[in-house]
């Protein structure tokens, strides 16, 4: 065989298994007549749909690291790799997992654990109905479902199917309608017949990276078996039950503060409790919270945001816009320990509008507990 | 042929102080962790690292995640490297092929040394970290996985066993890569580097956003995906790509070592 054969030869076959893949990657998606509402509806009714899958989400919002809040950083600024075995709403594990080990969480009915590898030790914490995003929201069908859930028949329109985790996904694009949305559009791509998000895109405003996206990159609609979902603690870790899931459930569960019904002209969101410490507005993912935080949390957040190249110093507290997000954390407020930290995917006008609001106001009037 | 190579590569010393150097590193680390009984803190060293202070049986897989990132490849490229520039440039490659021996049985004579130190080099860090492990970490009556299952001595070994043939065909990768930079020059230490920019390059790309296209079909994007093995239930995902991804290099840069070896003129 002469020399040109040879590399011929061996030129050959790396075109064959470096294109093959790519090739099979490019096939065209067919595309649905579904229509926008139809989907938008089996994606509103899909939280039951029973899955197994992989899925990595991407976020590209730089939020300042805090104590309490590094994981809420990690998820909004960092790539994370997701498992899931989703047999109901009251019954699923998650498994955020890393190159050294993984953060697991398995709830079952009204109780939420956490188990860490590398700390060896298990978090049984009662499920909170106020708490910060976790990893399991940031997996396409609770992020869908977030941005789908309150939305309005005329926010939402058709996107051409794409391929997804071997699946062909009819999309759909939300646009918010609110005003003060700093929030462009939602996509989602999504199974046709049981309306399972596949995957999500979040854009924000005049940005030309999308905020945080969340792609299935294998999915199975079988039900996971029941075992799967239970966790049995090893011999050598360190199991605690724990009052509060974090700072968030904690601050609603103790703190005297009420938060109003209606701040900085948003209504409290659908289907959350009112007159609590910790306030939620808005619809769908053009929302806002409020959250009295005590000075051991306040305090070294501040100092961060302080730090943070961009962040604006007020009346109202020390200010930072990141992507889509605003947020502003107030001065202590007098003698309560506290300062209101308000953030959402709202404009600065209305994050500020409400930080003045909840700092000039005294709401205590509500029995701890 | 092959023979004669592998008894080469057995009673040369320097084969034997490089998998002693490779070794000493986790060792030591056993070492460390036994006398002081600190670990480190989550998220921070290598897989399995904190978990041996409990369960000593897992430091085998500790100790392959220390050297498996650096140390492993660095010596797997200098070995494979040296295969046949070495002979090149010692003037012994022309008097080689003079004999009635083949360029490609050569090759492959070449290559079933360089698999051999691979697997000698992953066997003896496995056998010193079960060792040390044993010896000096904890004794944990059950192994469990990441997931905090319960794993059984039986479901720990084949693990076990899985992980290192894994990391064993990830190496070959490596020499793979080697053996083809050593056809093209007649510099050992040229073509060991050549391999080790490859890699390097690469561990750069995975760190890049950028560079996210390119991140599945790089050399080193699936090394540690062993880990996965001791998830529950494992995750094939990766370890399956890796060994799809590692099969394609091995037979990409083998065929090219091929193709060059066999058409080359040999002047040294």
């Amino acid at each position: 065989m002469t020399a040109a054969r040879r590399w011929c030869l061996v030129l050959a076959g790396a075109a064959v298994l470096l294109v093959a893949p790519l090739a099979v990657r490019a096939l065209p998606a067919d595309d649905s007549e579904i229509t926008a509402t139809d989907l938008l509806e089996r994606v509103q009714q899909s939280a039951a749909v029973p899955h197994t899958g992989y899925a990595e989400s991407v976020g590209s919002l730089q939020l300042p690291v805090a104590d309490e809040f590094s994981e809420l950083a990690a998820l909004l600024g960092e790539r994370s790799r997701l498992r899931v075995w989703w047999r109901g709403v009251d019954d699923w594990r998650v498994d955020a997992i890393d190159p050294a080990g993984e953060t697991d969480l398995f709830h079952n009915g009204l109780t939420t654990t956490s188990w860490d590898y590398q700390a060896e030790r298990a978090v049984v914490t009662p499920e909170p109905t106020i708490r910060l995003p976790r990893s399991a929201d940031l997996l396409p069908p609770q992020l869908a479902r977030l941005a789908l859930d309150d939305a309005l028949p005329e926010e939402v329109s058709r996107l051409p199917a794409e391929r997804i985790a071997g699946q062909d996904a009819p999309g759909l694009r939300l646009e918010p309608s609110m005003p003060q949305s700093t929030i462009d559009h939602v996509d989602v791509w999504a199974d046709e017949d049981t309306g399972l998000p596949l995957q999500v895109e979040v854009w924000g405003v005049d940005s030309t990276l999308a905020a945080v996206s969340s792609t299935f990159l294998d999915v199975s609609l079988a039900t996971p078996s029941a075992e799967v979902t239970q966790f049995v603690a090893p011999a050598t870790a360190e199991v605690v039950v724990e009052d509060v899931f974090d700072v968030a459930a904690g601050a609603d569960r103790f703190s005297e503060a009420v938060a109003p019904r209606r701040l900085a002209g948003l209504a409290t969101r659908p289907g959350t409790p009112q007159d609590r410490p910790v306030g939620q507005y808005g619809r769908g993912l053009t929302t806002m919270v409020a959250v009295p935080l005590w000075d051991q949390a306040a305090d070294p957040l501040r100092e961060q945001l302080l730090d943070t190249p961009g962040a604006r110093i007020g009346s109202a507290g020390v200010a930072l816009t990141v992507g889509p997000l605003n947020l502003r954390l107030a001065p202590e407020f007098g003698r309560e320990d506290r300062s209101w930290l308000v953030a959402g995917t709202v404009d600065a006008a209305t994050v500020t509008h409400a930080t003045r609001r909840l700092h000039g106001v005294d709401y205590t009037s509500r029995p701890v507990g | 042929m092959i023979v004669v190579e592998l008894r080469k590569l057995l009673t040369r010393p320097r084969t034997w102080i490089t998998i002693a150097l490779i070794d000493a590193l986790p060792t030591l680390v056993a070492v460390l962790l036994a006398l002081t009984d600190v670990g480190p803190r989550p998220g921070t060293g290598p897989a399995f690292l904190s978990a041996v202070l409990a369960d000593g049986t897992l430091f085998p897989l500790a100790a392959l995640a220390m050297v498996l990132p650096l140390f492993l490849p660095v010596a797997v490229a200098l070995t494979a490297g040296d295969a046949i520039a070495g002979e090149a440039q010692t003037g012994t490659l022309r008097y080689l092929l003079a004999r009635p021996v083949g360029r490609t049985r050569l090759l492959v004579a070449k290559l079933v040394a360089v698999i051999a130190f691979v697997l000698l080099t992953v066997l003896v860090v496995a056998a010193t970290g079960f060792v040390v492990g044993a010896l000096l970490l904890g004794d944990a009556p059950l192994s469990s996985s990441v997931s905090g299952t319960s794993l059984t001595q039986q479901e720990l070994a084949w693990r076990t066993v899985l992980a290192l043939g894994y990391a064993v065909l990830a190496m070959l990768g490596v020499a793979s890569i080697a053996l083809f930079f050593s056809t093209i020059t007649d510099s050992p230490p040229g073509a060991a580097m050549g391999a080790l920019a490859f890699l390097i390059a690469s561990t750069l790309l995975l760190t890049l956003d950028a560079a996210n296209a390119l991140q599945p079909y790089l050399p080193t994007r699936y090394w540690l995906a062993f880990v996965d093995l001791f998830r529950d239930p494992i995750l094939w995902r990766d370890v399956g790509f890796g060994v799809l991804q590692q099969g394609v290099y091995v037979l990409l840069f083998l065929g090219a070592a091929w193709a060059n070896f066999t058409t080359r003129d040999i002047t040294s």
